[in-house]
């Protein structure tokens, strides 16, 4: 594989079972078994009940766009080349957003509420990443 | 509501800054030690009178509280200083009151000091950018794997989300930085005073869309400072004081994201209707919104104009887009915002270029600038806290 020029996630205790799930392709986050409360990011704790019991369970990996940004200024070396480049905050179905890029649309097309799906990305031997594309579904 | 009772008990007794601009060629140091050395000159304080310090940011682009107490000669019976981001100037003041009030410091310097002159091409963001690498990710958004990074970027994503849920457009944005440079121009001190245009603003580049070069304030090189005391000492000192009536800290939290107000939904917000209601800094400070003659806030990004009005209730969710339009926030409109030029205009200087203007313009010393007849102003943020001063 080429060499990776892009920034790597900072990985924690916290948030390997996060980035270890993606590898497998999966997208797991923390469901609370307290109360059912699924967030991101990682926390220690439920941040509504402050249980500990937490699981890390599997997602639909469907969402929608919720707000989005175009980069037209290179911050990052690995990023030159891909100017004007998006970054889409998605909402989930289970209700935490992340920070990802939409792949498979032209940044003119991307629409606030347009429904996604998660692609697994494998950028390197060691990391995906989770990136979305645009599907068909109702409402 | 605070209960202190510190209403009208603290006051700024003098201000003063270093010049502004783009690669002054001198160190955050020397700027501080300028400002602070102009706002004891202008309060009529000796040197051995400044007894307390309160930094927002510092080091490695600002000057540290320790540092300048050490280099500046002084013997600080009581200092502090905030982590290195722009959004503490309040908290800082409203410290210092509280420590004039406690008996703490007599006199406390609060300031904000930084230069980029070593930098070559100075800009926040990208690869050695701290906040991406802080754990759960950064303060405004930032997440370096996707290449999200800078402030702007967070700002930009507030924007978009601002735009598509209240249909506003960045036609319409316009209207703040315009407003802003049109302040600039009568103002000796800022950076940049040459007037732009809507017609301007939608021409200039991209840097995170939906936000423009000129939707994004300045870096520069720069430092202000405001000294607090006691209204009582201050009232004995060669200014008239200018009184600190209202104050509201800075709140945390998951419904807080640093460029949105709780309901907007972005970040792990939660969508809802965000209303307003008064504000605690308005009852603290006895005043209401009629009450306000100039409204100054945090401007990194033009955006954060209309969303400091919505959160304090100046207009409702959706509104600003249109409050700002006509030159109401202009100087001779219903509400002057910013009427130093704001980060957008004057110069970023952390804020305290802000707080050194609502004084001048509550002694009347504004020259071309001046708003007729203030007599009480307030600091707002979009991230929620402010302060309400009166002459
Ligand atoms: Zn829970």
């Amino acid at each position: 594989m080429a060499q990776y020029l892009k920034p790597l996630p900072t990985i924690t205790p916290l948030n390997q079972p996060y980035w270890d799930a993606l590898r497998r392709h999966e997208l797991r986050m923390q469901r609370c078994e307290g109360c059912g409360h699924i967030f991101y990011p990682p926390s220690p704790l439920c941040p509504r009940c402050w249980s500990r019991e937490l699981r890390w369970t599997a997602l639909s990996g469907r969402g929608r766009v919720n707000s989005w940004v175009v980069f037209h200024q290179a911050y990052f070396k690995g990023f030159e080349g891909e100017i004007p480049y998006n970054v889409a905050e998605v909402e989930l179905d289970e209700g935490p957003r992340l920070m990802t890029n939409l792949i498979a649309i032209a940044n003119e097309d991307i629409r606030a509420g347009m429904p996604v799906e998660i692609v697994y990305d494998d950028v390197t031997e060691e990391l995906t990443l989770p990136r979305f594309r645009p599907c068909n579904r109702q409402i | 509501m605070p209960d202190f009772n510190l209403k009208d008990k603290a006051a700024i007794a003098g201000v003063g800054n270093s010049p502004y601009g783009r690669r002054l060629g001198r160190s955050p140091i020397d700027l501080a030690a300028e400002a602070i050395a102009n706002a004891l000159d202008d309060a009529g304080l000796a040197r051995g009178e400044l007894d307390g310090m309160i930094v927002s940011f510092g080091s490695p682009l600002g000057a540290d509280a320790d540092t300048l107490a050490a280099l500046l000669g002084l013997r600080l019976r009581a200092y502090s200083q905030t982590w290195a981001h722009g959004r503490f100037t309040a908290s800082c003041i409203q410290w210092a009151a509280m420590m004039v009030s406690a008996g703490f410091a007599n006199a406390v310097a609060c300031l904000g000091s930084w230069s980029l002159s070593h930098i070559r091409r100075p800009k926040f963001g990208g690869a050695g950018d701290r906040e991406g690498a802080r754990e759960a990710g950064g303060g405004h958004g930032e997440d370096p794997v996707f290449g999200m990074t800078s402030p702007g970027a967070g700002a930009a994503l507030v924007a978009r989300r601002y735009f598509e849920r209240y249909g506003a457009n960045s036609r319409q944005l316009a209207a703040v930085p315009v407003a802003f440079r049109k302040h600039a121009a009568l103002n000796p001190l800022a950076i940049m005073r040459q007037p732009i245009t809507v017609e301007d603003h939608q021409a200039s580049r991209f840097v995170c869309e939906p936000l423009r070069l000129l939707d994004y304030c300045l870096v520069n090189d720069g430092a202000a400072c405001v000294v607090v005391t006691t209204a009582e000492r201050a009232r004995d000192l060669r200014k008239p004081p200018v009184y600190i009536s209202g104050m509201q800290p800075l709140p945390g939290g998951g419904e807080e994201f640093i460029w949105a107000y709780p309901g907007l939904g972005v970040a792990q917000q939660q969508v809802f209707e965000y209303e307003a209601g008064v504000q605690p800094v308005y009852r603290m400070a006895d005043v209401t919104h009629k009450d306000i003659d100039a409204l100054y806030t945090y401007d990194a990004f033009s955006i954060l104009a209309w969303i400091a009005l919505e959160r304090f209730g100046f207009c409702k969710p959706g509104e600003a887009a249109d409050f700002t339009q006509n030159g109401r926030i202009e100087l001779g409109g219903e509400l002057p915002m910013n009427t130093n030029g704001g980060l957008l205009s004057e110069g970023h200087i952390l804020g305290w270029g802000h707080q050194v203007e609502i004084v001048r313009q509550l002694r009347g010393e504004c020259g071309a600038r001046q708003i007729s007849g203030a007599e009480v102003i307030q600091w707002a943020n979009c991230y929620g806290d402010s302060l309400i001063y009166h002459k």
